[in-house]
């Protein structure tokens, strides 16, 4: 006998498409769709729908990153291309997600070089990519602006969208086709806000991905978690204002009191344990992409995913 | 689905007698959905209104207690698929497990880790809960001398696992009547098993393949007179294990097939997927999760998820108001004020700490509300912050009066200041940029 | 001593030196707005010194005035000392204006059957053939005038000594009072000759901020007077709370009498317009909230506010009004409105009273909207409430150009969705000083309507025009040009004043959906929303719905019922069986605590836009916000 969970869900998830292949007019060597399910996570039974993918966060001024991660790569973090590569060839990510925190120095104004940045990375890794923008408002226009412009037929990944700051992003994304990335601080509600504000300015609900901002482990994870269930929760039951694939990234996990202060020998291992913890959560909760900082644990994660991917073994649910 | 008051309402007398104790029916009405009266208090309830709202009140998934004393946990009596819709009460015991063919020292070492490894966070101490032994030698002597091992060194929650019943019995001899939980009953060994796990009066898991084949060994141990039941689902993926054991909680909690309404059993030894095995078992709906004794950074972040998942996410956790100090500040040292929910407090106290500039933070009681949530609703307002800086005394610590506040209360900046005083900086509003805040405003 | 002389009534009153100009208005019986109690806070006090010599920080209040009001003496009343005799011209801005008040009871075709009356009798002298005792004959004398049966009469012993001299004196004409109490008929008072024309009656609104007072002619059924005042208890604290702090430091005595005294003072501007004795006011009804009530009584308020708010008497009083020092006849009688729960008070039961809510089938939703908000919802049978803090913002407070409704305050705006442009109307039609709540809603709808404002209340800064600019702290729109206003200053509202709206909103809003989802009604069950407080009449109900003030309905099943406190009061003065009805009423309500309300946030959340997270509780709106978008293009 087959047991029929009967959730009567009556929503889909929307697909969003990042990255695209020379066949779509980019130089990438693989476009992913995300979305499309239409149960809870891992209980869709079928097999084509994506399992997360991994995406590995890199920056262009180390100054603002975890030192952990300063002391793991070395010389790596010095040349932006480099490490974006390595994130391909060496720690098996599925993205690369670029931080241009070259303009979070004070009073930043040389636009030229982000549109080079964004240019070198392309160079050197044939992934799709998210590109994460400035976060100073003076300068979002313009940032943003040279992002859409130098990704022009890649189908980046822009982030962020915030309910006090979403022109500037939405309008390069619309001008150049890019997707992005609409955060709000841990709420199902401000969540959808975000998204009807996108919408009512003209983003397609496939040019949006969710981030519902997620708090490291033992650092709000335990609202997060609750918030990404109700976000997917409430597409499947025809919400089409939140059905949109979400991207997670607790980027507080390397600054967190039990990662900062370990033992110096233990300390890599905290760092990818919590990340990876968290990694698990989020995508048990619905997250479709899960960006890591610590390089090994993209591997962690991804051999873990392919088996959740798995369902071998009679189940007897339909 | 729980009833609405007005709907009880509707089967109460309505005669506003107050034998309840309630002023009317319709306030009864009203406590008896928050569960928090019991329909038999009403002496005017026919037995078909009462059958009625009985029945929504049973919890669908059994309650079962492991282990004696101190140390013992109860698992089960969970009511929901998704924590948002009431929480998660009975968190899961995660249980290191040894195997008799190891020796006494290693045996030794995994039960004194349970015994005194302790976490603490937000107050609250974190712990592994048990040992499960298997029977790996085959022996009953060598396994009931490994169970004494444990037994010797601490008060533990125990699972006993075991295919040989003359192993079990031997074990059972010296810790029967410990409650522990006896693993596992199959297709092929239900009688036996049954018969020991009766004549302890412990907790009995049953494992099969699959929801018929788990459902049917059920229904055959409840027939033997077995009640207490764990469901070992023997997953054959990470994936098999989350669907199985969404529909078990789902079908559970649904009334579809009372016969699944027991906690779950995961046995999370794998080579590579030990941690995603317990990760999953958190927060998919695991009762007892068993490993091999774990990594010190994978124990923290374990006992960290585990703590997470079952935290009510409708209530923030809070922290004491008062004045907290962030390395060793001196007079002329930052004074920054925030709320009292948790997450706020730590976060904040992490970038603090990192930016390496002693300080002091005052906690204010906004009822654990964020700030953004605590503005909306006055929690936070001047008089708050007047009287916390009065009542944690924080005139007499610093030497100046200039008060750095989140920038989501930016709002509130003036009427602090004509409240306390006090000049008022406004702050960041993301915690990251508060070490970049002090370095550039404060060194001023 | 200083003389004091207001202008332009020409009031005058004598002070001491030092007193502040404040202390002397309200001595000289001017009603002077001060909404911070007269802490030098909320700047609504000004009053410009002619002639004389005063104490006054102008530097530390600079922000209140116009170089213009500067330069002609403005100051603050409350922060100004006398020095010397003085000349103070009070704007017609600063006085408290009369309430415009609404439906009168016997619009509402109310019967008209007082629960006290008097009846002059003549009565036969005692003779040997017909020697009935004194009592005997007075009482026989009333029943046979209409009255009630004589055996139901209970006479108090100081009525009783008054009797045999009275009678004899009066040549057995006399006129007596009879009330009827929660005990019975009570014969109240007994006066020579017929005074039957001379009875009257009072209800009253004591309000934490101002006190109503109808003055009702009990033989004609006819409204006499209305006055109003400031509570005086505003000096012991702006709001409830500070006032039940003081109370706890061994104020209670003196917010008593404080109670006690804005009613007298409006009784006596009362009875003075209609030219009436005080003495001829025989009863008194009283509606107000929880805490008032107490404190009127002199009862402890003390453990109202603190959990678990347990009020200490929640049904209805009568007492003699002489005994908390009200002034009327000393015979006279109060009767203060029964509560609920600590917010739920005699002024919501007044309002549920007022708007019949209580005696229809079909389901109700009343909202009153103050700094506190109180929401009820139910028929017949059943009411669910519950109450919360709104903030000021809805009543002009915490608003940069925020007002109450006095003269000056622009009440309704449209905006042109092409130019920007408002066309507004002041009360009293001079130029705008600032905008009242009603105001603010509009402008709100209208700035949604015109896309200047997104749905979180975010000003569009990308859009050309010259009303759209960024302020001191964050963007602001123009409303009116400091040319056109009475202030000399641009009047503008900011994305905070915005945000501190939408806040308001969203817990109100969130309140009426905890109600409606405890009863497990949706909004198509709603029947009728009633309106009571704040807005009074001007209360645009379109905008209130677009903005998400209240559960979307029929806009025709929309109503104000303005000052419910009041007409609910008028309503137990005038008729005997409305007031019965009152314990039952309040009996009938459960009261829902907010805070204990695990999904209040998140209601209130989803609450914070406009009109709602959820758009499909808002159709109408929602077609009318597609509409002026897709003719905007």
């Amino acid at each position: 006998m087959e047991y029929d969970l009967n959730f009567s869900w009556t929503g889909t998830i929307g697909h969003v498409v990042i990255g695209a292949t020379r066949a779509d007019g980019g130089t990438r060597k693989t476009s992913y769709t995300l979305g499309g399910g239409t149960s809870l996570p891992y209980l869709d039974n079928n097999p084509s729908s994506p399992s997360p993918l991994v995406a590995l966060e890199i920056c262009d001024n180390p100054e603002f990153w975890s030192p952990i991660i300063r002391r793991f790569c070395g010389d790596l973090i010095h040349s932006t291309s480099d490490w974006a590569k390595t994130a391909e060839t060496v720690y098996g990510a599925d993205l690369v997600r670029l931080y241009l925190t070259s303009t979070r120095v004070r009073n930043f104004s040389d636009i030229v070089s982000v549109g080079k940045t964004i240019e070198s990375v392309l160079d050197a890794t044939a992934l799709p990519l998210i590109i994460e923008g400035s976060n100073e408002p003076g300068i979002d226009s313009d940032v943003f602006q040279k992002c859409g412009e130098t990704g022009q037929d890649e189908r980046f990944l822009l982030g962020t969208a915030e309910a006090s700051r979403y022109r500037s992003i939405a309008a390069a994304a619309l001008a150049y086709d890019h997707s992005l990335i609409a955060q709000s601080p841990i709420d199902v509600n401000l969540a959808k806000q975000l998204n009807i504000l996108l919408r009512e300015i003209g983003v397609q609900q496939d040019h949006i991905m969710i981030d519902p901002y997620t708090g490291a482990l033992g650092y709000g994870l335990e609202y997060s978690f609750s918030a990404m269930e109700r976000i997917r929760f409430s597409a499947l039951k025809g919400d089409t204002d939140l059905a949109m694939p979400m991207i997670c990234s607790a980027i507080d996990s390397l600054n967190i009191k039990e990662v900062r202060e370990a033992d110096p020998a233990l300390q890599d291992e905290m760092a990818m344990q919590w990340e990876f913890y968290t990694g698990i959560a989020a995508a048990v909760a619905g997250a479709e992409i899960i960006c890591v900082r610590h390089p090994k644990t993209v591997r962690m994660l991804k051999n873990a995913f392919a088996d959740m991917k798995n369902n071998a073994g009679f189940s007897g649910v339909k | 689905m729980a009833l609405k008051a007005l709907d009880i309402y509707k089967l109460l007398p309505k005669k506003n007698c107050k034998e309840c104790g309630d002023p009317t029916c319709l306030t009864f009405a009203m406590k008896l959905a928050s569960g928090k009266a019991d329909v038999d208090l009403c002496p005017y309830l026919d037995d078909q209104a009462k059958s009625v709202l009985g029945a929504t009140t049973r919890p669908p998934i059994r309650l079962i207690k492991l282990g004696v004393g101190e140390r013992s946990f109860a698992v089960g009596e969970e009511s929901v698929l998704y924590r948002h819709d009431k929480t998660f009460y009975h968190p899961p015991g995660l249980l290191f497990k040894v195997s008799d063919t190891q020796s006494a020292e290693e045996i030794t070492a995994a039960t004194i880790r349970v015994r005194d490894e302790t976490l603490t966070r937000v107050g609250t101490d974190l712990r592994f809960n048990g040992i499960a032994i298997e029977n790996t030698s085959g022996s009953p002597a060598v396994y009931a001398h490994a169970v004494a091992t444990v037994e010797e060194n601490a008060d533990l929650p125990l699972v006993l696992i075991a295919k040989n019943t003359e192993a079990l019995n031997a074990a059972l001899i010296q810790v029967g009547s410990y409650q522990p939980l006896i693993h596992a009953a199959t297709k092929e060994n239900f009688r036996e098993m049954c018969a020991i796990a009766k004549k302890h009066n412990c907790p009995l898991a049953v494992k099969a393949h699959g929801l018929d084949d788990i459902t049917s060994l059920v229904k055959e141990c409840l027939a033997e007179g077995v009640k207490k039941l764990v469901l070992d689902l023997c997953p054959q993926s990470l994936g098999n294990y989350i669907t199985l054991s969404t529909a078990i909680r789902q079908l559970a909690i649904s009334r579809a097939v009372p016969d699944l309404g027991y906690p779950v059993y995961i046995d999370a030894t794998h080579p590579s997927l030990q941690d995603a095995a317990i990760a999953l078992g958190i927060v998919k709906y695991a009762s007892v999760i068993i490993s091999p004794p774990l990594s010190p950074a994978s124990s923290k972040a374990a006992l960290t998820l585990r703590q997470n998942i079952y935290t009510d996410p409708q209530k923030p956790i809070q922290m004491n108001p008062g004045l907290y100090r962030v390395g060793t500040p001196g007079k002329d040292a930052p004074v920054l004020m925030t709320v009292n929910f948790s997450l706020t407090f730590f976060t904040l106290q992490g970038y603090l700490e990192s930016s390496r500039v002693p300080c002091f933070l005052l906690i204010v009681d906004t009822e654990g509300l964020s700030v953004l949530t605590a503005v909306a609703a006055g929690k936070l307002n001047e008089t708050l912050v007047r009287d916390s800086i009065r009542k944690f005394n924080v005139e007499n610590e610093v030497s100046h009066k200039t008060l750095i506040i989140p920038g989501y209360s930016a709002p509130l900046s003036g009427m602090i200041e004509e409240a306390t005083g006090w000049k008022v900086l406004v702050g960041p509003r993301d915690a990251a940029e508060i070490g970049e805040f002090l370095h550039e405003e404060w060194k001023k | 001593m200083r003389s004091v002389t207001f202008l332009p009534s020409y009031r005058k009153v004598d002070v001491a030196r030092g007193s502040t100009i404040l202390d002397a208005a309200q001595r000289a019986g001017l009603n002077i707005n001060v909404v911070c109690g007269g802490q030098g806070k909320c700047g609504k006090c000004v009053v410009f010194v002619q002639s004389g010599r005063t104490e006054f920080d102008k530097q530390k209040y600079l922000r209140f005035f116009s170089e213009d009001e500067l330069s002609k003496g403005a100051c603050l009343a409350c922060e100004t000392t006398v020095q010397g005799d003085l000349k103070v011209f009070i704007p017609e801005s600063t006085i408290i204006q009369e309430q415009k008040i609404l439906v009168e009871g016997r619009d509402k075709g109310i019967e008209f059957h007082p629960s006290v009356r008097k009846y002059y009798v003549e009565l036969q002298p005692p003779t040997l053939i017909d020697p009935s005792p004194d009592l005997t004959r007075l009482l026989w004398g009333v029943q046979r005038s209409g009255g009630p049966v004589a055996e139901k009469i209970y006479v108090p012993l100081e009525v009783m000594r008054e009797i045999p001299n009275l009678l004899r004196h009066s040549d057995w004409k006399v006129t007596g009072t009879i009330a009827l109490v929660p005990g019975g008929y009570r014969l109240i008072d007994l006066q020579e000759n017929d005074t039957s024309k001379r009875i009257f009656g009072a209800a009253v609104d004591l309000g934490s901020t101002t006190v109503v007072v109808y003055l009702w002619d009990l033989v004609s059924g006819k409204v006499v007077a209305v006055a109003s005042n400031y509570n005086k208890q505003i000096s012991c604290g702006e709001d409830i709370l500070a006032r039940v702090n003081f109370a706890r430091k061994n104020g209670l005595t003196k917010l008593q009498t404080l109670a006690a005294e804005s009613i007298n003072v409006a009784l006596t501007a009362a009875s003075n317009t209609a030219g009436i004795d005080r003495e001829d006011i025989y009863e008194v009804v009283v509606a107000g909230n929880t805490v008032m009530t107490h404190m009127l009584l002199g009862i402890d308020p003390a453990y109202i506010i603190a959990e678990p708010y347990v009020p200490v008497v929640q049904r209805a009083l009568s007492v003699a009004a002489s005994r908390i020092g009200i002034a009327g006849n000393q015979n006279c009688g109060l009767f203060a409105f029964p509560a609920v729960s600590d917010f739920i008070g005699g002024d919501i039961i007044a309002d549920i009273l007022s708007c019949g809510m209580s005696k229809r089938e079909e389901i109700s939703l009343l909202i009153d909207i103050g700094t506190n908000f109180e929401v009820v919802l139910g028929n017949k049978e059943w009411m669910f409430s519950c109450a919360g803090a709104a903030g000021p913002a809805l009543e002009g407070g915490e608003v940069l150009f925020g007002m109450r409704a006095n003269p000056g305050a622009i009440e309704k705006i449209t905006i042109d969705p092409f130019t920007l442009d408002p066309l507004y109307t002041t009360i009293n039609n001079i130029k705008p000083r600032g905008i009242t709540g009603s105001g603010l809603i509009d402008l709100l709808a209208e700035l949604l309507s015109a896309c200047v404002i997104d749905r979180t209340g975010r000003i569009n800064t990308g859009i050309e025009n010259k009303r759209i600019r960024t302020g001191q702290h964050c963007p602001e729109f123009v409303v009116a040009w400091a040319s056109e206003t009475d202030i000399g200053k641009d009047i503008v509202i900011t994305e905070n004043d915005i945000k501190n709206l939408i806040m308001s909103k969203a817990s109100i809003h969130a309140a009426c959906v905890i109600l409606m989802k405890e009863a497990g009604v949706s909004r198509h069950d709603i029947s009728t929303i009633f309106f009571a407080g704040a807005f009074g009449n001007y209360l645009d109900k379109k905008n209130a719905t677009i903005i998400g003030l209240i559960p979307e309905i029929e806009l025709d099943m929309i109503r104000n019922i303005g000052n419910g406190a009041i007409t609910g009061a008028n309503l137990a003065l005038i008729n005997r069986r409305e007031r019965k009805a009152l314990d039952e009423i309040a009996a009938k309500i459960a009261y829902i605590e907010l805070n204990a309300e695990p999904s209040f946030m998140d209601e209130y959340t989803s609450s914070t836009f406009l009109p709602h997270t959820d758009l499909t509780l808002f159709p109408m709106v929602q077609q009318l916000l597609d509409s002026c978008r897709l003719r905007k293009g």
